[in-house]
């Protein structure tokens, strides 16, 4: 368990395969996402026992975001994790709507970031956002993240082509932030 | 096979690969590329021979690059061909030294951008460059390629992280480049 200071992070369990079956059929949910299609529970449940089945590790950095109190509301992952040029691709999803614009993905992702440099010891930690969910870049942004690329018309849905952005952080950067949170205490 | 000016594209084949073999053991092609690590060429043979036997399709084209006269030079490829946004992205590698910075990659380039546009009907056509090299960037742009930003750090290569550029072009700069060429004539 990574310990944050609204939420934890800990490995999936077989056990959350209700909670994400309900969230990656949820439209609000799915909007940002690269999830078209509907996915069963048979194909969920699927997905849930190959990932519960091996282990964490550098190659497979995957989280349930769970509050103080225990209540399993979102997954965050690294993909693609390449230790030659020591970066990581960050993915977050908090899934229980009730858990929105409160703090929770902002801590969680504060959470990840630390254990991504202080522990897997990357040097950049990059996602991609749609250019539309402003929610999404305003936490990115709180948490540091740079705006670094605009992919023009990259991704298709509701009807018309939208822009998606890659932003990064670096760990001089993130470094830099935890310095200043200590002057400020 | 798909005809351009100074070049013709045509579907990889088996006797192609001991300029493939070749072009995989050169440092310096490797490192623009992006491969780290040098491949027997009992591996080089056993992908050649895993992707000559399927046939050509939207998922995963590539191509040899074969001067009009017939000398094989290099090749293209499309990765991460999505329907649903009907974008691909490009690598390209003009592996016989005599053949670079004259031309034949832009027209290999060019060739490939008609067909893209052209018959496989995309809207989208981007890559990767790194920010090093000099060469490809002036190529792409002259091809009508925008840059779209860096991501910062995002390849480590000799010593230091160098960024990677993100470049693009869309399928109405591609109508308009088409179009400004017919008036030129």
């Amino acid at each position: 368990m990574i310990e944050g200071t609204l939420v934890n992070l800990r490995a999936v369990e077989m056990s959350d395969l209700e909670r994400y079956a309900v969230w990656f059929n949820d439209p609000e949910v799915t909007r940002f996402l690269n999830k078209r299609y509907p996915f069963s529970l048979a194909a969920e449940e699927a997905w849930l026992r190959e990932n519960t089945g091996k282990p964490l590790s550098y190659d497979h950095v995957t989280f349930a975001i769970d509050t103080k109190d225990g209540v399993h509301i979102g997954s965050i992952a690294f993909h693609k994790a390449v230790p030659e040029d020591r970066r990581a691709e960050l993915g977050i999803t908090i899934g229980d709507k009730a858990y929105w614009s409160r703090g929770y993905g902002t801590d969680a992702m504060r959470t990840l970031l630390r254990f991504g440099f202080d522990e897997m010891n990357l040097y950049r930690i990059e996602l991609t956002v749609d250019a539309r969910n402003e929610r999404a870049q305003a936490c990115y942004r709180k948490c540091g993240f740079v705006e670094e690329v605009r992919l023009r018309q990259h991704r298709y849905a509701e009807g018309a082509y939208h822009d998606t952005l890659w932003m990064g952080i670096l760990r001089d950067e993130w470094a830099a932030l935890q310095e200043a949170d200590e002057v400020r205490r | 096979m798909i005809k351009g000016t100074l070049v013709n594209l045509r579907a990889r084949e088996l006797t192609d690969i001991e300029q493939s073999a070749r072009w995989a053991g050169d440092e310096e092609l490797q490192r623009l590329m992006g491969d780290r690590y040098p491949q027997s060429r009992a591996a080089t043979e056993a992908s050649m021979r895993s992707y000559v036997s399927r046939p050509l399709s939207f998922d995963d084209p590539r191509f040899g690059i074969e001067t009009r006269d017939g000398v094989h030079i290099g090749g293209l490829r499309l990765m991460d061909v999505s329907a649903e946004d009907r974008r691909a992205r490009l690598a390209i590698i003009i592996g016989e030294a005599p053949y670079q910075s004259r031309g034949y990659g832009s027209d290999a380039l060019r060739t490939l951008m008609s067909f893209v546009f052209g018959d496989m009907n995309l809207n989208r056509l981007d890559l990767d460059v790194f920010g090093f090299n000099a060469r490809a960037l002036a190529a792409y742009r002259k091809c009508g390629f925008v840059e779209e930003g860096r991501r910062r750090g995002a390849q480590y290569t000799r010593g230091a992280h160098h960024d990677v550029i993100i470049m693009s072009i869309l399928r109405d700069e591609w109508a308009a480049q088409q179009a400004a060429g017919e008036v030129t004539r």
